[in-house]
């Protein structure tokens, strides 16, 4: 019987719920969209900062002038994106110049800043140059440049804006030691690693960028919060908009309030059948809503972190508990604060219509 | 007559249209309030991201090739081009001055450094540390290295320069040089140019500023016989990220096209205005630091317009559904105005300009508290305040007129539509 009127309330009233049901899935929407964001800010930010250059530096310690070439395995062991860099002087045309050997391969992650005319990177035999390297020697693409220790093909100019600019990069052979090796770890990763490579290698100091760490943590920080701050915000404006669609609901339904008290419900059963009729309607729409955050959460995520990990990115799919509790909370919420009508309600007032 | 209507519908029923105008101030509020922070959270960003270093290195024009890394040279420095240390101020004389946040010149050269245990070589640099300047425009500022320093860790004291003094004994040291050189910190010494010079602390910043030793501009350049000569300047500016029109090649573009390239804050166009101001002198963007801005600028920026899109989706419901509710609640007053002969267009019109009315005074309300929001949430993010756009408060008001104009058009032309008589039985 309590069921059959909670479902005849739904149905009967099919036009008037449907704003109460479609404000209730854009709150589980936007909850399941902006929880999914929220709860992984860090994992994606940093999937982004990946892009950004080295963040570490492992360098030698004391009086070592070199780095061993096996803590490069060793980090990548650990989790973490490595590159050996071995810096020489070199002569060209009689003049000297400063030559590093770059492994391509590992550095293609750590150098996504390079400013590149032609090729990003050099085979066995060639080389490339930074631009004001190749402006002092006047060297262009394609052409050989008479290294005295290993003439090459020049295949690229780069632009960096750092030391680079100076040098000659050519491919790193296999050279047992190196002048330092550059580090891209994720935050976290980082006291675990110093720790790991104090310990394998103890002429070696694992530098941590200070300039690139604190600030990424601190935009991830900031950020977190504005976007906690708004949730709070959005949430609490989706609770006014169903708390005044329920009241007017109540208001509407004055005679039918009447009638039951009339026939002698409690007002406690009434509440009762109001709350059960919200809570079936909040759960409805918190899964239309949960399946259309997920859209839209999927959609941010490839839009907004495309190198961000993960099968589904931004997609949560435990965000749906949260969502569900934070939906269900608002929907009894905004039953419960205009439920006092019910009480004060006089059915025969109501009935003759004041 | 219609005024005295619309008077006596607010009058009589003042809480009604209270609640009404609430949830519109509400609504507005929180659209007001997003607004506010997505367009000002990409500054805000911009601002925090200057910890990453200086984005642009100013150096003299056709310096030789430097022949260095991990802080050694290996070749004698050319002396013959530098920047004169007078001019450095005038770095903030640009047009894009307000978006200068800090710069630094410095004074490089080698020298042995040894320490009671040690012997070394290394390189010195002669730097401002914080000092007060004055531009050509009469700019006041600090500058130096310590504007790049809000990340590094300084153990002991920064050399305090604020007066000239070129033959104060101190220096800073970089972690790495005070480790091999086994020095205490701060408050030993070490021997630099036959003097001995006191430690007042060290700076661990994990970059080439670890294997350095510091000390004042005005020192090296006694003691290395270059008076009033800087070696680099670096700059820290606030900047737009690259699009398409940014890389595209100055000397191709028209005069409009460059006018526009020049008033952008564009990495480059600040680079080409600084190579204006400092004659003889090359300004290439750092781009290990200006990517990177770039990039997280945008992801950030994309996320808010996101969240921004989902709030104002949700306080447009609101407000729309508010009105909707309170002209279903009101059919029967239609309907008797209906039956006493009132027009379909006048009854619509009197519903219509209440509903303005209390749209507007919501959205004002509303951007008000808006306003209010802006500036917790920039305190609470941010730690600083922050205050409503200009053309912002408006434009929410006039928004927030039309969205509910829109709540209550479709329920006003169904109860126009129906038959008085079956509203006022209650039939309907």
């Amino acid at each position: 019987m309590f069921w059959r009127f909670v479902l005849s309330g739904l149905r009967y009233r099919r036009r008037r719920l449907l704003v109460t049901f479609s404000a209730l899935a854009v709150a589980s929407a936007l909850a399941t969209v902006l929880f999914s964001v929220y709860s992984d800010l860090d994992r994606k930010l940093r999937g982004e900062f990946r892009q950004n250059g080295a963040n570490a530096v492992l360098a030698p310690a004391g009086d070592s002038a070199t780095v061993p070439r096996g803590a490069v395995e060793e980090a990548e062991r650990a989790g973490v994106a490595a590159a050996p860099f071995l810096f020489a002087v070199g002569r060209l045309g009689g003049e000297p110049v400063v030559v590093a050997a770059i492994d391509f391969g590992r550095a293609a992650t750590l150098t996504g800043f390079w400013r590149v005319e032609g090729e990003r990177r050099a085979a066995p035999g060639e080389c490339l140059a930074g631009s004001e390297a190749a402006k002092h020697f006047g060297l262009a693409s394609g052409q050989r440049v008479d290294l005295d220790s290993a003439p090459c093909i020049l295949r690229g100019i780069v632009t960096t804006g750092g030391p680079e600019d100076a040098q000659i990069l050519v491919p790193l052979g296999s050279a047992e030691s190196v002048s330092l090796i550059q580090i891209r770890a994720d935050a976290p990763r980082l006291p675990e690693l110093r720790e790991r490579m104090a310990r394998k290698f103890p002429g070696v100091d694992l530098r941590l960028l200070y300039a690139v760490t604190e600030t990424e943590a601190n935009v991830v920080l900031k950020v977190g919060k504005v976007l906690f701050l708004l949730s709070v915000l959005i949430l609490t404006i989706t609770t006014l908009c169903v708390t005044t669609n329920f009241s007017a609901l109540l208001l509407e339904r004055r005679k039918e309030i009447g009638i039951l008290k009339a026939i002698g419900a409690g007002e406690r059963a009434i509440a009762s059948l109001f709350f059960a009729e919200s809570l079936t309607l909040a759960l409805s729409s918190t899964f239309a809503g949960y399946a259309a955050g997920l859209v839209a959460a999927f959609w941010i995520g490839k839009r907004i972190f495309p190198s961000a990990s993960g099968v589904l990115p931004g997609v949560d799919l435990l965000a749906f508990f949260p969502v569900a509790a934070t939906t269900l909370t608002v929907a009894a919420l905004a039953t419960l604060l205009p439920a006092s009508r019910i009480w004060r309600l006089e059915a025969a007032q109501v009935l003759r219509g004041d | 007559m219609f005024l005295r209507l619309v008077w006596e519908s607010i009058r009589r029923s003042p809480r009604r249209k209270l609640m009404t105008v609430a949830a519109v101030a509400l609504g507005s509020a929180v659209a007001t309030a997003m607004l506010g922070v997505m367009l000002d959270v990409g500054d805000r960003v911009n601002h925090e991201l200057r910890s990453l270093g200086a984005n642009l290195l100013v150096m003299p024009k056709a310096a030789s090739l430097p022949v260095e890394f991990g802080g050694i040279s290996y070749r004698p420095v050319s002396t013959a081009n530098y920047i004169p240390e007078d001019a450095v101020p005038k770095i903030k004389s640009i047009f894009w001055s307000l978006n200068i946040m800090g710069f630094a010149p410095s004074l490089r050269a080698h020298t042995r450094i040894g320490s009671s245990a040690v012997q070394l070589t290394a390189p010195v640099e002669g730097v401002w540390f914080r000092r007060p300047v004055e531009s050509p425009g009469g700019i006041r500022t600090l500058a130096g290295i310590r504007n790049f320093a809000s990340t590094w860790k300084v153990e002991g004291a920064w050399i305090d320069d604020s007066e000239r003094n070129d033959r104060a004994a101190e220096c800073m040291l970089g972690a790495s040089l005070a480790r091999r050189l086994k020095v205490a910190s701060p408050g030993g010494t070490v021997d630099m140019y036959g003097a001995p010079f006191l430690i007042t602390g060290t700076l661990d910043t994990g970059g080439d500023e670890d294997d350095r030793a510091f000390v004042r501009a005005e020192v090296l350049q006694r003691l290395v016989n270059r008076p009033g000569q800087m070696d680099a300047v670096q700059v820290g500016a606030l900047t737009k990220p690259e699009d398409d029109f940014a890389r595209r090649d100055i000397k191709k573009m028209t005069p409009v096209e460059y006018d526009r390239w020049y008033c952008t804050p564009y990495i480059r166009s600040i680079a080409h205005q600084i190579e204006e101001a400092l004659p003889s002198t090359a300004a290439k963007p750092v781009w290990r630091v200006a990517d990177s801005e770039g990039k997280m600028l945008g992801k950030v920026s994309g996320l808010m317009f996101l969240v921004a899109v989902a709030a104002l989706l949700s306080a447009g419901l609101t407000v729309w559904s508010v009105m909707t509710a309170m002209v279903l609640e009101r059919r029967p007053e239609i309907a008797i105005m209906q039956a006493i002969g009132g027009g379909a267009w006048l009854i619509a019109a009197l519903f219509f300009f209440e509903v303005a009315l209390e749209g507007a005074v919501g959205g004002l309300i509303g951007s008000l508290a808006g306003a209010a929001l802006i500036d917790w949430v920039g305190r609470s993010a941010f730690d600083s305040s922050g205050g409503i756009p200009p053309l912002l408060g408006p434009m929410v008001v006039a928004v927030a007129v039309i969205v509910a104009i829109g709540g209550a058009a479709n329920p006003i032309r169904r109860a126009l539509s129906m038959e008085p008589a079956r509203v006022l039985r209650g039939d309907a």
